[in-house]
């Protein structure tokens, strides 16, 4: 055997391609907070980030990323679902998947692009066409039974994240119940809790995506 | 930790084959199982049958398949291997529930198979999951899920 012979039979040498995490979630969970909270974060550790952000008909989330001060304003780019948000994160990805390549094209240094869908409801999923991870977001606000439901963004996600654990005391939300119940309905596949406003498990966070997507430890 | 970055070749096609035999025989081959679902991950940690640690890092214009080579040289070879995709198998009673089980499916977004008169559901997740979410329909006799031995 010759090693030279077999290497040189790769079928593709292109260039770098950054990790695609996508973040869906419910109307209000805390989506966008919680990639302007990751940001900082992920900077300190010498990570390259850039945003895909998604909204019914306007570019609100895009805006208020590209306002924030915490990231270069061209590393976000909005893209208008005109539709049902699912359908572009899901049965035709195609303007999140371009919007992305712009990204890498034009940034190649990219460690990881982040694609955050429109405000949807349980039921949605992404396609691992469009990312190579995605986690989804629920908050304490919408009330602890949400596990329970079993959508399939609860139960299919890389990731849970159980977001605004800081308001559940106030609107009768057990905390402790939501992650128990969703340990159990995922089959103690990842579920973290976060506070953006006190920037409570957003470490734990970072260091999740750094084990299960990122890389960038290896 | 083992990264490995790109699929070099099938493991079928020459000159896979013939060095892939020839490190079988000194027992240094070793294989990556995946899920049919995970075919579609570009990114993922994953433990081969010999207990190596690898990390998957593809460019997204490459897919996993079945006899993907992701390494090989003189010290030994990583090739992926498919799990057996499982299915749930279903009979609708008549068109009519036929086409209530094929509208709900759609609208829960199952990937699915035909095999002549019968729907085959792939399984992603527990079988219980899916009985759960059909219990109406085969507690009504609209639709009978099959076994293995059906």
């Amino acid at each position: 055997m010759n090693d030279k012979d077999l290497r040189t039979q790769t079928t593709s040498g292109s260039q770098k391609s950054a990790a695609r995490v996508g973040i869906g979630g419910p109307v209000g969970s805390g989506k966008t907070a919680l990639i302007e909270c990751l940001i900082p974060d992920l900077v300190s550790r010498g990570i390259e980030v850039a945003v895909v952000t998604n909204d019914l008909v306007t570019k609100e989330d895009a805006k208020r990323l590209q306002n924030s001060g915490l990231i270069s304003p061209d590393r976000v780019l909005p893209v208008e679902a005109g539709a049902c948000p699912h359908t572009i994160i899901r049965e035709d990805p195609s303007l999140n998947i371009a919007a992305a390549d712009n990204l890498n094209a034009s940034f190649p240094e990219l460690d990881v692009i982040f694609i955050e869908s429109g405000g949807d409801n349980l039921a949605s999923t992404f396609s691992l066409d469009l990312v190579d991870y995605w986690m989804f977001v629920i908050d304490t606000g919408a009330g602890d039974d949400i596990p329970r439901k079993k959508g399939p963004g609860i139960i299919r996600s890389d990731l849970l994240v159980v977001n605004k654990i800081d308001i559940g005391p106030y609107v009768g939300a057990n905390v402790d119940l939501i992650k128990q119940e969703a340990v159990e309905v995922r089959n103690h596949r990842p579920t973290l809790l976060t506070d953006c406003k006190r920037k409570i498990g957003i470490d734990a966070l970072v260091d999740q995506l750094i084990q299960d997507v990122l890389f960038t430890d290896v | 930790m083992q990264i490995l970055s790109s699929i070099l070749g099938y493991a079928a096609d020459e000159p896979f084959d013939s060095a892939l035999h020839d490190l079988s025989h000194s027992g240094k081959v070793e294989y990556l199982t995946i899920s049919a679902d995970d075919t579609s991950r570009r990114r993922m940690r994953a433990m081969t049958d010999k207990g190596t640690e690898c990390v998957i890092v593809l460019n997204r214009d490459q897919q996993l398949s079945d006899g993907a080579v992701l390494s090989i040289s003189d010290n030994g070879a990583i090739v992926v291997r498919l799990s057996q995709q499982k299915w749930l198998s279903l009979e609708a009673q008549n068109h009519a529930a036929a086409l209530e089980v094929g509208y709900f499916i759609g609208n829960l977004h199952w990937k699915v198979e035909f095999e002549g008169e019968r729907l085959k559901v792939a399984l992603q997740g527990p079988l219980q999951t899916y009985l759960d979410r059909l219990e109406l329909l085969i507690e009504t006799g609209k639709i009978r899920a099959l076994t293995e031995n059906d």
